[in-house]
């Protein structure tokens, strides 16, 4: 029988780190040209001629929200499965490396064709603006060789519970099954609409293109790729972040609740980022925002969750009054601080979300800046400074080195340099996308109109706030140099929480997974099926592929 | 016999370690403002549509 590891073996510690590699290298192109379209949309920089700010818009969108999500997630769950369900075997390793070696080379197809400018499509590739099929192939390689790496994760989990038959499998592990079976469902909508429609309309084998088909099934994919992201997340404040802090988990039974609930929630939903789409009947619109807002209750489980873990942690350690056990935390520890920003940002990022989803609201603020505002606090914040917070530990633990507290303390200015920068930036788009600034548009004063003058304040400081934001990256770049390469030799731990004394015994409906896909499987039939058939029978003739670039 | 115990009264405060009324508090103020953001954007509709 596997026991759990202290130690990540270093073979698949190799692998993981292989996935960071590919993610730190993406945080670096893909930050810089980040901080190029800030600049731009001051109005006071502009691009050299061989390049414009659609295409450094794509190698934003692709190379940050597709590739270093990706790679970063399936590294730190390849790591979470060898921490806490044993060493992978050779066979499941081999899998691992393919799928990463898929990833990698359909990533580097995918920026060669951005980067000679073939494929300015934004990242979310939206028909008829339409790529060369290298960048279609690209992608779908990069969508291949996640499930590859899928595939390795579901094997180790399937070789636990045959080594463990009856018993629940570690919560760490159990929270990356559930991600990665997300993740497979909800793939197979962009991957069908890759390889069945813009694959073929961009190799010229069919002319037109059913516009709306194709960005129902992006968004069939889109909204799980958000939850695809924060999961991860989730599972460091769950799971990591009571070890770190040095108290327990509040409940392993409501977190393993909350993520199937995830799985179950996060899929039939793309209509609410159709709302102002034509084509799709308001009933199905509004059944959509209703099972969006039923994600709404894991969220809040999640944020009770973390308070009560703070508290019983701040409580035992003698702490009182209504707020006392706030300062007992560990605020000098980059480990908890980095992520807790991350958490504090999930607050007006999840209120943003609730102004979205709805249908009457979401026409205020639907194309507008404040939309990426709002996924700057999500991905940008919340997701990513998760991320950085468990790369302080994870590189140096991969590596056998130690995070000293030269590299704390940066790390911590890391994460607070994050802040402001994004309070800059991100509160400027929320507010200038009130003020009805659209989202992806360069610079422009539309004719001296009185209304785009107002803008322009807001993305100076946007400016402001992605020059700072920068910084941080460059602070991080740094940190991770340090820990992959240069940091002291040592064992840096691999914090896992423990669950609380007082917490029930967790169900094993929870592994029942022939229910959670069924019941998945069923909402999705009935949030798609008849909408599907009445796009398809009453299609139009389709569109030509337009190249702007 | 003498009860000195009896009658004499202590300003002990028990802390009860188990309380999570911090965390009632603070889910409490998350969704006050989750409702105030929403209803923001809300009257923001009203006047523009």
């Amino acid at each position: 029988m596997k026991s759990v590891n202290t130690i990540v073996d270093r073979r698949d510690g190799k692998l993981v780190m292989a996935h960071f590699y590919v993610a730190f290298i993406a945080l670096a192109i893909g930050g810089l040209a980040g901080l190029l379209q800030t600049l731009v949309r001051s109005g006071k920089f502009e691009l050299p001629s061989w390049t414009g700010y659609y295409q450094i818009l794509t190698i934003h969108g692709v190379v940050l929200g597709l590739v270093l999500t990706t790679f970063f997630i399936m590294g730190f769950q390849l790591a979470l499965v060898s921490k806490t369900s044993g060493t992978l075997t050779a066979k499941q390793r081999k899998t691992g490396w393919i799928g990463f070696w898929t990833m990698t080379v359909g990533t580097v197809m995918a920026a060669v064709m951005i980067l000679m400018n073939e494929a300015s499509v934004l990242y979310t590739f939206y028909a008829p603006l339409q790529a060369h099929a290298l960048f279609y192939i690209g992608l779908t390689l990069v969508v291949v060789g996640s499930w590859i790496d899928g595939a390795a994760l579901i094997m180790a989990y399937a070789s636990w519970r045959k080594a463990n038959p009856g018993k629940p499998s570690p919560l760490l592990t159990f929270m990356a099954m559930v991600n990665t079976l997300m993740w497979i469902v909800a793939t197979i909508g962009v991957a069908a609409t890759v390889l069945f429609q813009l694959l073929p309309w961009s190799l010229g084998l069919v002319e037109r293109v059913d516009v709306l088909v194709s960005r129902t099934l992006f968004w069939y994919f889109g909204h799980p790729l958000v939850y695809f992201w924060l999961l991860p997340a989730y599972m460091a404040w769950y799971a990591i972040v009571p070890k770190i802090i040095g108290g327990k988990i509040f409940s392993d039974s409501l977190a393993r609740m909350s993520f199937i609930l995830f799985l179950l929630f996060s899929i039939p939903v793309g209509f609410h980022h159709q709302l102002t789409e034509p084509g799709i009947d308001p009933a199905w619109k509004f059944l959509q925002v209703v099972l969006t807002f039923l994600v709404v209750i894991p969220s809040l489980m999640t944020a009770f969750s973390l308070f009560a873990t703070f508290e019983m942690y701040g409580r035992s350690k003698g702490a009182t009054g209504l707020f006392g056990w706030l300062k007992k935390l560990p605020w000098g520890d980059a480990r908890f601080v980095v992520p807790f920003i991350g958490m504090l940002a999930f607050i007006p990022a999840g209120a943003g979300g609730l102004v979205n989803a709805s249908h009457q609201l979401n026409q205020v603020v639907h194309n507008t800046i404040w939309v990426t505002g709002h996924f700057h606090l999500t991905l940008a914040t919340s997701v990513v400074l998760t991320f950085f917070g468990i790369s302080y530990w994870l590189v140096p633990h991969l590596t056998g080195r130690v995070l000293t507290k030269a590299m704390n303390k940066l790390a911590i200015i890391q994460g607070v340099v994050w802040a402001i920068g994004m309070t800059f930036m991100s509160g400027a788009m929320h507010a200038a996308g009130l003020l009805g600034a659209p989202r992806r548009s360069s610079f422009s004063t539309y004719g001296g109109s009185e209304q785009a003058m107002e803008w322009i304040p807001y993305q100076v400081a946007q400016a402001v706030g992605g020059s700072i934001l920068f910084l941080g990256i460059i602070l991080m770049l740094y940190i991770f140099i340090n820990l992959a390469f240069f940091a002291p030799k040592g064992e840096e731990e691999f914090p896992v929480g423990e669950v609380s004394d007082a917490a029930e015994k967790t169900p094993m409906v929870f592994e029942n997974w022939k229910l959670w896909i069924g019941i998945t499987v069923l909402l999705i039939l009935f949030a798609y099926t008849i909408p599907f058939i009445d796009m398809i029978e009453n299609a139009p003739i389709g569109s030509k592929g337009y190249k702007f670039f | 016999m003498a009860q000195p115990e009896i009658g004499k009264k202590t300003n002990t405060k028990v802390e009860d370690q188990s309380s999570l009324k911090g965390t009632l508090a603070s889910v409490f103020l998350l969704g006050f403002f989750l409702i105030i953001t929403w209803v923001g954007v809300y009257f923001l509709f009203l006047d523009r549509f």
